[in-house]
């Protein structure tokens, strides 16, 4: 059991995080985080089922809720030069979606799948690291 | 009693009728409606017509336990022989999942062997078409011997014959080391599996639940695993593959590679080859348009078209004559090398050696991809298998830089330290140790931080490094690059090389064998 405070607003909480077990992601299931701060409305929280959650909530990029389909993700660490399609688009296997400058290389990067880009979680001058879900079409 | 010679040859006919008829005509129904041939079937796609000649086909299983006397399996579940492939020998078994699901026994695996101590003793390549349930149980350990019996074969035999397995079916458990050994794995798509543990043991153990296509289907082990080469959308269109790979091949390794009658003009000028190569660095661009505008009737056959796609690897022809390639791909990954791209040259170097098969290596490359990935991932045993492989080989080897070819990258790409009989460069070349703008932030940093206007500093002296260096010349004044050439004369220049250095003869020490890192 871990104990953080949490600061919101001003009012300082107190949250106790209990970690069930090492290796749940194994098993497939990986749920988006719960909002921590939506449960804080209470004096103090103890979450004993934080554990689905990853290890360390990082919510700077989690709140990306799963979209179902075909995930692009970065194959390097760079910069997002240009983006070529834009929510909504329709695109077919293949076809260039944006470039990521990285090794001194403007590479293209291209669908994985044919469908409509359901979701874009990259702006131009972005830095991405590997694995980084870029787009996704679904 | 005399049998009369009529009823002699009655008998040896029904027992050569049962053997053919396999599991009968249920299980072919069935196999077939899987979308699978039969052995039989598939031997006929692979080799020539008629020429199939089959071995121990009365071969039987003496097993006993579990009721297994009363079971009778017509071939032992394997169709095994020899036959030809355009007109050269070729060593074939083929799995027969009819009968008795084509489990791997006793003398299953001795059919087997015997085939492979023939084709290493004639030298000539072994084709394995995989489709069984896996070790045939009721036979305990001697069904593991049988494996033991394979693999010790598989790997006696490697770099003496070619050895090429077709996954059409399962092989899983001990079955997928056997093809992991051999020299090149064909899967066909919806109907190769390959895995150590099915998915059944899978969920079982850690919960995880997942298709056999997505564990181990044709595309997880073309794409993920790397363990198979080859992808084919049917069984037609595979065994036209192996037929067309065989092409490329010497039968063994103490003979030549074959060199077919060239279509192609040797002296072809391609005008094209002055714009596929972007000048800027920046770009990428298609390696394999450069390839094909090269090779004798711009016929590339990739090997590991799906894996480590950043690096390409593959068989093609320059008058008639086989090669393989090695390219870097600047349109993948910027062309960087990375542990699959490094696993998957290195093995394709060292089956290029082993067989005689002449090197030409395409060099477009920034360096090793950085990261915390390739780090832990092992990069640098990884990597050290390219240096080794291209070290330790001994047929000729031609480097060609196209554009980049920076630092240890450089001298990963068959450099002329890394024993390159030939280095030529086009004038795009550029052989450094690092790109322009790192080299010049290190070499001038205290200059730009002392300037007034470090950024314009900083771009003179990236332009003035980049002027020195980022060329072929630098190199070829140390002799590092042999000729700096006209990107249109590529193909008779190659062509001429590689006629120049035929009877290469380089030898090495006497030794049991180097400690490849592995």
């Amino acid at each position: 059991m871990r104990k953080f405070q949490i600061k919101v607003d001003g009012k300082v909480y107190e949250v106790e995080i209990e970690e069930v077990g090492g290796n749940e992601l194994s098993a497939g299931i990986i749920s988006a985080p719960e909002s921590v701060v939506g449960k804080v409305e209470e004096e103090s929280v103890s979450q004993k089922a934080a554990a689905k959650t990853s290890p360390a909530p990082t919510p700077a990029k989690a709140p990306v809720a799963a979209v179902a389909g075909e995930e692009v993700a970065a194959p390097m660490p760079g910069k997002i030069l240009q983006l070529k399609v834009k929510e909504g688009d329709s695109v077919n296997e293949g076809d260039i979606l944006l470039i990521l400058e990285a090794m001194k290389m403007e590479n293209e990067i291209v669908a994985n799948a044919s469908g409509n880009v359901k979701r874009i979680n990259v702006a131009v001058n972005d830095m991405v690291d590997t694995g980084d879900v870029l787009l996704v079409i679904g | 009693m005399k049998l009369s010679i009529d009823e002699l040859m009655k008998n040896l006919r029904e027992r050569e009728e049962k053997v053919k008829a396999a599991g009968g005509k249920k299980r072919i129904q069935a196999q077939h409606e899987k979308g699978k041939l039969t052995a039989r079937e598939r031997i006929d796609l692979l080799l020539d017509k008629d020429s199939f000649v089959e071995l121990d086909m009365l071969v039987e299983h003496r097993c006993s336990n579990f009721g297994m006397d009363k079971v009778e399996a017509p071939g032992e579940g394997v169709v095994t022989g020899y036959g030809t492939i355009n007109e050269r020998l070729i060593y074939v078994f083929a799995q027969d999942f009819t009968v008795i699901g084509g489990s791997l026994g006793e003398m299953h695996a001795k059919k087997i062997c015997k085939v492979f101590d023939m084709a290493m003793k004639m030298g000539a390549p072994c084709i394995g078409i995989n489709d069984s349930g896996g070790a045939r149980i009721q036979e305990g350990v001697d069904s593991l011997s049988g494996y033991g019996q394979l693999f010790y074969r598989n790997t006696i035999a490697s770099g003496v014959i070619p050895q090429i397995s077709i996954i059409v079916g399962p092989a899983a458990g001990g079955a997928v080391y056997s093809p992991a050994i051999m020299d090149f794995v064909f899967m066909v798509k919806n109907v190769g599996i390959m895995h150590i543990t099915g998915p059944d043991v899978i969920k079982a153990v850690t919960g995880e639940v997942v298709t056999s296509e997505k564990l181990g289907g044709a595309m997880t082990h073309n794409r993920k695993s790397g363990v198979a080469h080859f992808a084919a959308e049917n069984e037609e269109e595979v065994y036209q593959m192996v037929r067309k790979m065989i092409g490329y091949l010497p039968s063994n390794n103490m003979e030549t590679t074959p060199s077919i009658e060239c279509k192609d003009d040797p002296n072809r000028m391609e005008e094209e080859l002055l714009n596929i190569v972007p000048t800027d660095p920046n770009k990428p661009y298609e390696m394999k348009d450069v390839i094909k505008y090269i090779v004798d009737e711009g016929d590339f056959f990739e090997s590991h078209p799906y894996f480590a796609t950043n690096i390409l690897t593959g068989f093609a022809r320059l008058n008639g004559q086989s090669i393989g390639i090695i390219a870097n791909q600047p349109k993948v990954l910027a062309g960087c090398l990375d542990i699959d791209a490094s696993d998957k040259s290195a093995r394709f170097i060292r089956f290029c050696d082993a067989f005689n098969i002449p090197i030409l290596t395409l060099v477009d490359v920034p360096g090793f991809l950085p990261g915390s990935a390739q780090e832990y991932g092992g990069i640098i045993r990884h990597g050290a298998k390219l240096l080794y492989a291209y070290s330790e080989a001994t047929v000729p080897k031609i480097t060609l830089i196209v554009r980049k070819s920076y630092g240890g990258a450089y001298l990963a790409m068959c450099s002329r330290d890394l024993g390159a009989d030939q280095v030529i460069a086009w004038p795009t070349a550029e052989i450094a140790v690092m790109g322009s703008q790192g080299a010049a932030n290190i070499i001038f940093r205290k200059e730009i931080a002392k300037a007034d206007n470090p950024e314009k500093v900083r771009q003179e002296k990236i332009d003035e490094f980049q002027l020195k260096f980022s060329n072929p010349y630098e190199a070829a004044k140390r002799g590092y690059v042999d000729m700096v050439i006209d990107p249109r004369e590529t193909r008779p220049r190659l062509i001429t090389t590689f006629e120049m250095l035929s009877t290469k003869r380089e030898s090495r020490p006497a030794k049991k064998h180097g400690n490849f890192p592995v």
